[in-house]
């Protein structure tokens, strides 16, 4: 219990007894601890990063970014899955971003709560359940198998989309949701439709949210593989490697960066997989980055302020 | 600068505020506040709404520690100790000034696990004497009977009325010296409202109280000693029977008679 | 005038809700024709190639030339990769969780979470090649493993993969506790700590599993970065350092070379819908949890 202490200048004090000094000392090496935990995410992310600059640095240069991969021997570059990349990304957003702002608006400001609404969500949460993997073996089955597309761009853009429409979905959702009522019944109440309510009242209101949504599942797709080696392939055309034909194998820099890794023969393997790995890192920042600022940057634009 | 009186000669004094002022960011919610709490006293505190008398009530319990933003100034002294001074331990304080919140707030855990909670964060361990002070609390807060069959079901099956006489319990069971009360009967209905009283009633023979109210009526019923607060000041203080019967400030005069709050 | 805009801006809407709702249904034929035509081709080991499932699922005996279709030796690798990931990534990213939610003052959490996003973005063959170049030699130098591949290293990886699913979700978790809780329990002469551990651990804790059981459902489903490190032997681990083989790393390893309708096509077809149902089946858990809280 606790003790009032009284010193020769006849001042009482509160004074703590060794029990509770001792839940003090605990208290104390807790929170440092916890502190520690919490800085060591930090200094992991910048060890990755560090230690990803200084190994593929060096491997960078103007002929490495633009230059073809050679399959035997030294010296190549990973220009065309830089493109593919790029291009499967681009198809992918296609494809994605309609059809789930479209799913996620219809589902947020339409749909009365009932049978349909319910299969719809549940139907996105499985979806979003399904590993990147088997939803690859899903497009090999379709596309290159039943549709004998063989490996093709397209293949995989599609398979992606059914990999990324989920989280898409819920950040459209997310984004609608934090639109205040409000608005929306001023609008109407103005004699506006509901769709004309949505398109140009709800939608700028959240435009900002949905972009830094979308410009962050962009950067994912940037970076996803398991889905892309069955269905968009592990090649790139030698004679035509930067094609606008969607139905060709694209391997993008991701599956090059595993190819390189597991199964190509040539000698300077580290120079390759170093310099595609930065270059990945890269991409992951600079979407990450762009994502924030975009976002902010529309929602000032959209509604006038920045938030 | 008001004094109190004495009612009974050598009561001491339990709890004194000294010129406590207290901010949150720059807004000033209590200003030059003195008072003078005697012990085994029900001392209440009345006021219009947003006049500060909970951010005093807090103060008295180092809570604003737990508020980023707010600061105190001045001397609160528990038995001639100041609590605010630098090597004063909140832990240590919180053993002794126990506090009732406006809402029920007992743990998602069981009714025994709730009562003992204070106690075993203390040290003890004990099982038989875990038992003991459990039940002692529980009668002390009148709400034995009701519950002594089922201590291990969850707190949270209470009525509103039953969680609040548990948050008493389970203040009571770390026996301590001051309990402060913050509207403890606002959020419920009548029959536990006059349970509550009931308790406070007999709580002064062994602890000091100090509660926070805005019925006017609750003061009148439960309380020895009052102090109106208005804008953050403490405006009066007295025996309750003289503030309510001869105020001796305008401003409590037209609050008792309701012609604001 | 008006009549006629009327009418106009109405048919617009309807046209716009029948956009809209085929989208939604689009969602709907996605996941039927994923599970349909995963089912179908995966039940083909058992139906055509007349495989008994409980081979497939309870033995080790692989070898896909010899119509013998053990999965047991995968099966147990993805879940022991996925525990040994939990045991590490679960504790750490909940203290991390109550971190940011009860002790970290802004500026902290200003550069903790966006930290915690960009290690998100990170893809999932950058976290392989970072094992491989900084993990696999350390474990090789320091540790009782001769190649540096196997079991802890594919472990350690995917804990740091799961680590921002369970540290966003943990915070979420702590964060809805009503302040109350801290009140009641600071007031009666708690500790900062002891309030944490008594009170709001415990309180949270339907929130604690639905994160630990999504930073499951992530592990079981990563590929790549496994793969990469993990060693890739058809043998079942006999050692914290021991090089396995997991469902995920299998299929990415076997299928290119496996022709379409051969055996081994079939049964990593089956290990796929395998893989499928375990990723469902934590989801219902999840849902399971919330339920009973209430």
């Amino acid at each position: 219990m606790a003790v009032v202490a009284t010193t020769t200048v006849s001042e009482p004090r509160i004074v703590a007894d060794a029990g509770v000094r001792r839940r003090r000392f605990v208290d104390g090496l807790a929170t440092v601890i916890l502190w520690g935990l919490g800085a060591s995410v930090i200094l992991m992310l910048a060890a990755f990063v560090i230690y990803l600059f200084y190994l593929g640095a060096s491997a960078i240069s103007w002929q490495f970014l633009t230059g073809s991969p050679e399959e035997t021997t030294a010296g190549g570059g990973i220009g065309p899955e830089i493109y593919n990349s790029f291009y499967i990304l681009i198809l992918t957003l296609i494809f994605t971003v309609p059809i789930a702002l479209a799913a996620g608006v219809y589902l947020q400001e339409y749909a009365k709560p009932g049978m349909f609404r319910t299969i719809v969500q549940f139907s996105a949460e499985s979806l979003a359940t399904v590993p990147s993997i088997v939803m690859g073996l899903f497009g090999l089955l379709v596309f290159v198998y039943y549709f004998h597309w063989g490996f093709s761009a397209l293949g995989g853009a599609v398979t992606l989309t059914l990999l990324n429409l989920p989280a898409l979905m819920r950040v459209t959702q997310e984004a609608l949701s934090s639109v205040p009522d409000s608005l929306r019944e001023a609008s109407m109440g103005l004699g506006a439709t509901r769709w004309q309510t949505i398109y140009r009242t709800v939608i700028p209101s959240a435009i900002g949210r949905m972009t830094t949504g979308i410009v962050l599942i962009a950067g994912r797709i940037f970076g996803e593989t398991a889905a892309l080696i069955f269905t968009a392939g592990l090649s790139v055309s030698a004679n035509h490697p930067y094609e606008l034909n969607p139905m060709r194998s694209a391997e993008t820099l991701a599956i090059h960066l595993w190819y390189t890794h597991s199964e190509s023969i040539v000698p300077d393997v580290d120079r390759i997989g170093n310099g595609s790995a930065l270059v990945l890192l890269v991409m992951v920042l600079i979407f990450n980055v762009s994502a924030r600022v975009a976002g902010r940057a529309l929602t000032k634009r959209f509604t006038g302020r920045s938030s | 600068m008001i004094e109190s009186p004495e009612l009974r000669v050598g009561a001491r004094e339990k709890l004194v505020a000294r010129d406590v002022n207290i901010y949150y960011g720059s807004f000033q919610a209590i200003k030059r506040a003195n008072l003078t709490i005697h012990e085994n006293t029900v001392h209440a505190l009345i006021g219009p709404s947003g006049c500060g008398k909970s951010t005093f009530l807090r103060a008295l319990d180092r809570m604003h520690d737990l508020t980023p933003g707010a600061r105190v100034e001045g001397e609160v002294l528990l038995d001639g100790a100041n609590i605010y001074a630098p090597g004063a331990d909140p832990v240590v304080i919180r053993h002794r000034i126990g506090m009732v919140f406006q809402r029920p707030n007992p743990f998602p855990k069981t009714i025994f696990e709730n009562v003992v909670y204070g106690p075993k964060i203390h040290g003890e361990r004990n099982h038989t004497k875990l038992q003991e002070i459990c039940e002692r609390s529980l009668r002390q807060a009148a709400l034995w009977d009701e519950v002594k069959d089922r201590l291990n079901r969850s707190a949270l099956d209470l009525s509103g009325g039953q969680q609040q006489r548990l948050c008493i319990a389970r203040v009571l069971a770390v026996e301590p010296e001051v309990i402060l009360m913050d509207e403890p009967a606002s959020a419920l209905d009548p029959i536990a409202t006059s349970k509550i009283e009931d308790l406070i009633g007999e709580l002064k023979e062994h602890y000091t109280v100090v509660i926070v109210t805005h019925s006017m009526q609750q003061a009148a019923r439960i309380s020895e000693f009052t102090a109106f607060f208005h804008l953050g000041e403490i405006v009066e203080v007295g025996t309750t029977n003289d503030i309510f019967t001869r105020p001796k400030e305008k401003r409590t005069e037209d609050y008792i008679t309701g012609r604001f709050g | 005038m008006i009549a006629v805009q009327a009418k106009r801006s109405h048919t617009i809407e309807r046209i716009a809700v029948w956009v809209l709702r085929a989208a939604a249904t689009f969602v709907i034929v996605a996941i039927a024709a994923l599970l349909i035509y995963l089912c179908f081709e995966g039940s083909k080991t058992f139906t055509v190639d007349h495989l008994p499932i409980w081979q497939f699922l309870f033995t080790s005996d692989f070898d896909p030339t010899a119509n013998k279709g053990g999965a047991a030796i995968f099966i147990v690798g993805t879940i022991v990769v996925t525990l040994f990931a939990l045991c590490i990534g679960g504790p750490f990213g909940i203290a991390v969780g109550a971190f940011l939610s009860e002790i970290a003052p802004p500026r902290m959490a200003g550069i903790l979470k966006p930290a915690i996003e960009v290690l998100v973005g990170i893809p999932s063959v950058v976290y392989g090649w970072l094992g491989l170049r900084l993990l696999v030699p350390f474990l090789r130098e320091h540790t009782s493993s001769a190649s540096g591949f196997g079991l802890a290293a594919a472990g350690i990886v995917l804990s740091i993969m799961i680590l921002p699913t369970v540290i966003s979700l943990s915070e979420d978790a702590f964060r809805s506790l009503p302040g109350a809780l801290r009140e009641g329990s600071m007031a009666l002469g708690s500790t900062r700590w002891q309030t944490i551990v008594r009170v709001l651990l415990p309180s949270a804790s339907s929130g604690l599993s639905v994160a630990l059981i999504l930073g499951m459902a992530r592990a079981i489903g990563e590929t790549l970065a496994v793969q990469m490190v993990l060693g890739n032997a058809t043998q079942f681990a006999n050692g914290l350092f021991a090089p396995t083989a997991a469902l995920t790393t299998e299929i990415v390893i076997d299928m290119p070379g496996a022709t379409q309708g051969s055996f081994l096509e079939h049964e990593l077809f089956s290990m796929a819908l395998f893989l499928l149902l375990m990723a469902m089946a934590l989801i219902l858990l999840v849902r399971f949890v919330l339920r009973k809280r209430v």
